[in-house]
């Protein structure tokens, strides 16, 4: 014990009499250790944000969502349909009757179906182009998003085509300012809406900015405006996610059969799996699930990368250890003289290149916690939900790569030292 | 009581090609003497030293140091009698850079298995070598003399039976040559056994004896007729 504080202390007064020299070796390790905290800061952040807007969709969710249907399977038909999707193709399966064939599910609560579409919509002659996204009304209680001002348009408003029209906040902004939009008339491609209401600010989720849609009843849209009679998406709420896996199950059996589709002859192992179908079930939960393996693959590739940053910074200290070796070798054959064993030696140089990878550790995980803390404070003020957290594993991690660093980069250099001949080590630059 | 015994002592350096440093040494000393070790430069004198300071191992031939057999002893034992039983004084001092002078006094002690009262030691030692006044100051701050009196009271901390002092005048003025000679024969006088290595004669005189070596060869151990006392305020040069 009172060898390794007498190695301290020696360790300190060798870093002052070259700062600059230890000041460099420190500072490589401190961008790795910085970079450890950030990487493992910006995962909780990530995590938080997805976690954010699988609750503003509702965890409890199931959508079916039109696809293209192919002739592969697995991934390959997965490309596939992404390709000819790109390619303009259009699916028109998707129908009221699924929708009312999934309603009728012992597992699910409320459903409603989604058209979307981009439209022109022109009001005292300033015109806007934005997303229409035409629902029934359950979607405001399914989406649990709220209204500012007026109401949203019913069931029998749906039913009856009424040509009303609900604003998201940011659209209403532009279009109207401060001033009551309710009644006012709006044309969506030359059909008139009446304003009944302004939706709450809700923000963006998954690359949709919901505050610069209208929201108007999908029969509405599809019979008086667009002249179609398919959805793009059906979105069902359960009341039990125990049994999430049966219900889309139900719902895939249920829309295979309306759209005349047979069940391919193998057992499906993913939802992959599917390449028949024109339509595919997911989940909220599936989809979180895989935004937080994507996720966890990336932060093993940025550890790697961190890693590598790393081991520079070790070959860093592991240099600086070899020149403060080379220079104190005199003093090694003094010690020696005096009474050092080899493992007293090499005892004193481990502490000290540990003491250059904990100082860098330390200085890193200050640096790394007021970096992250700034990307909260930017993300934060640019709308995101964005949680400030350092995960314990963060500190673990670093407390743990800059001891281990210190000791492994140390290592040669003071089993030099401790080898060292007595004799050659007290007439060095003699 | 022998606390030096060396019999056909030699040390050699290259696998191939053989450099003897040291032929066939044999002599032995004995506890509280004070010998002189003398040769040119070159003739093997330091080696000698090393081997008897423990610092390096004899090629063939026995060495025994307090009667045991130093090749039977591992690194660490040999270490451990460095501390306890050696102590070394150094031409060029050998002082740590930009420390104090209690810190170097108080070197050994880290190694050592006895640290008791390790302040005590190293206050009463530095009043030993008149150097109590310097006690706070570094080692760059203080003049050469007061160098090699603070390297001596490094060498006497752990009490050893045998101090090595190599040309510990070679980088001093005369005064302060004479100094360290006094300090070393009151050591001697007091039962320390020194062994004092030099190429100077007048030097080697303030010995018992002188043993004389040229090429890696003893040519002659001989007793001081009438040894040298000094006082500060002689000059032996």
């Amino acid at each position: 014990m009172n060898n390794i504080i007498s190695s301290l202390e020696l360790a300190l007064n060798a870093f002052k009499s070259n700062k600059t020299r230890t000041a460099l070796a420190i500072l490589g390790v401190t961008i790795g250790i910085s970079s450890i905290i950030i990487v493992f800061s910006a995962g909780e952040g990530i995590k938080s944000l997805l976690a954010d807007q699988v609750e503003s969709f509702g965890a409890d969710v199931v959508q079916a969502e039109i696809k293209i249907p192919s002739s592969k399977k697995g991934y390959a038909g997965e490309r596939q349909s992404a390709m000819s999707l790109l390619q303009g193709a259009q699916v028109t399966t998707m129908k009221s009757d699924d929708l009312k064939d999934i309603l009728e599910l012992p597992n699910v609560a409320d459903a409603y179906g989604l058209f979307m579409t981009q439209e022109q919509i022109t009001y005292r002659g300033e015109i806007e182009n934005t997303i229409v996204w035409a629902t029934s009304a359950s979607f405001i209680d399914i989406d649990q998003a709220g209204v500012d001002e007026g109401r949203f348009f019913s069931d029998a408003e749906n039913r009856s085509l009424a040509q009303v029209i609900v604003l998201g906040s940011g659209i209403k902004e532009k279009l109207f300012g401060d001033s009551d939009p309710i009644d006012r008339t709006i044309r969506v491609r030359n059909v008139r809406f009446r304003v009944i209401g302004v939706m709450e600010e809700r923000g963006s989720i998954m690359t949709f900015n919901f505050d610069d849609m209208i929201y108007v009843p999908v029969r509405t849209l599809q019979k008086r405006v667009v002249g179609v009679d398919y959805f793009v998406n059906i979105l069902a709420k359960l009341h039990n996610m125990d049994f999430v896996d049966e219900t889309m199950e139900e719902m895939r059996g249920i829309m295979r059969e309306n759209h005349n589709i047979n069940p391919p002859d193998e057992i499906r192992e993913s939802i992959f799996d599917t390449g028949k179908d024109d339509f595919r079930i997911v989940s909220m939960v599936e989809a979180l699930e895989a935004f937080d393996q994507m996720y966890s693959t990336i932060t093993l590739v940025l550890l790697a990368i961190v890693a590598i940053s790393l081991i520079v910074g070790g070959v860093g200290v592991m240099n600086v250890m070899y020149v403060i070796v080379n220079e104190r070798t005199p003093e090694i054959g003094l010690r020696k003289a005096v009474g050092a064993k080899n493992n007293d030696i090499m005892l004193q140089f481990l502490v000290e290149s540990v003491l250059i990878t904990l100082i860098g550790g330390v200085v890193g995980t200050v640096i790394g916690i007021l970096i992250s803390w700034g990307v909260t404070v930017g993300a934060t003020s640019a709308g995101f939900s964005w949680n400030f957290a350092i995960p314990i594993e963060a500190f673990v991690t670093a407390l743990l790569f800059s001891v281990v660093f210190g000791i492994a980069f140390g290592l040669y250099p003071a089993r030099k030292a401790a080898l060292m001949d007595p004799i050659e080590a007290l007439q060095h630059n003699k | 009581m022998n606390i030096i015994e060396i019999k056909n002592l030699s040390r050699t350096y290259g696998d191939e090609v053989k450099t003897y440093a040291l032929i066939n040494a044999s002599f032995s000393i004995q506890k509280g003497e004070f010998v002189a070790i003398m040769g040119p430069s070159g003739s093997g004198k330091s080696t000698l030293m090393h081997v008897l300071g423990l610092l390096d191992r004899a090629t063939s031939g026995t060495y025994l140091f307090e009667n045991r057999d130093v090749s039977t002893l591992n690194d660490n034992e040999l270490a451990v009698l460095r501390n306890e039983e050696i102590g070394f004084v150094f031409q060029a001092f050998n002082l740590l850079p930009r420390t104090t002078v209690f810190k170097n006094v108080a070197l050994p002690l880290i190694y050592a298995r006895d640290k008791s009262e390790g302040n005590k030691r190293v206050r009463d030692i530095l009043e030993k070598v008149n150097l109590s006044h310097r006690l706070g100051y570094l080692t760059n701050q203080i003049s050469g003399g007061e160098k090699q009196r603070v390297a001596i009271a490094r060498a006497l901390i752990n009490n050893p039976s045998v101090v090595f002092a190599d040309e510990p005048t070679g980088n001093l003025d005369s005064k302060s040559g004479v100094q360290v000679i006094e300090i070393l024969q009151k050591l001697n006088d007091e039962g320390h056994t020194i062994i004092l290595v030099t190429h100077e004669t007048e030097t080697a005189e303030c010995a018992d004896r002188v043993i004389n070596i040229v090429d890696g060869k003893i040519v002659s151990d001989k007793r001081v007729k009438s040894k040298k006392r000094v006082s500060a305020n002689d000059l032996i040069k």
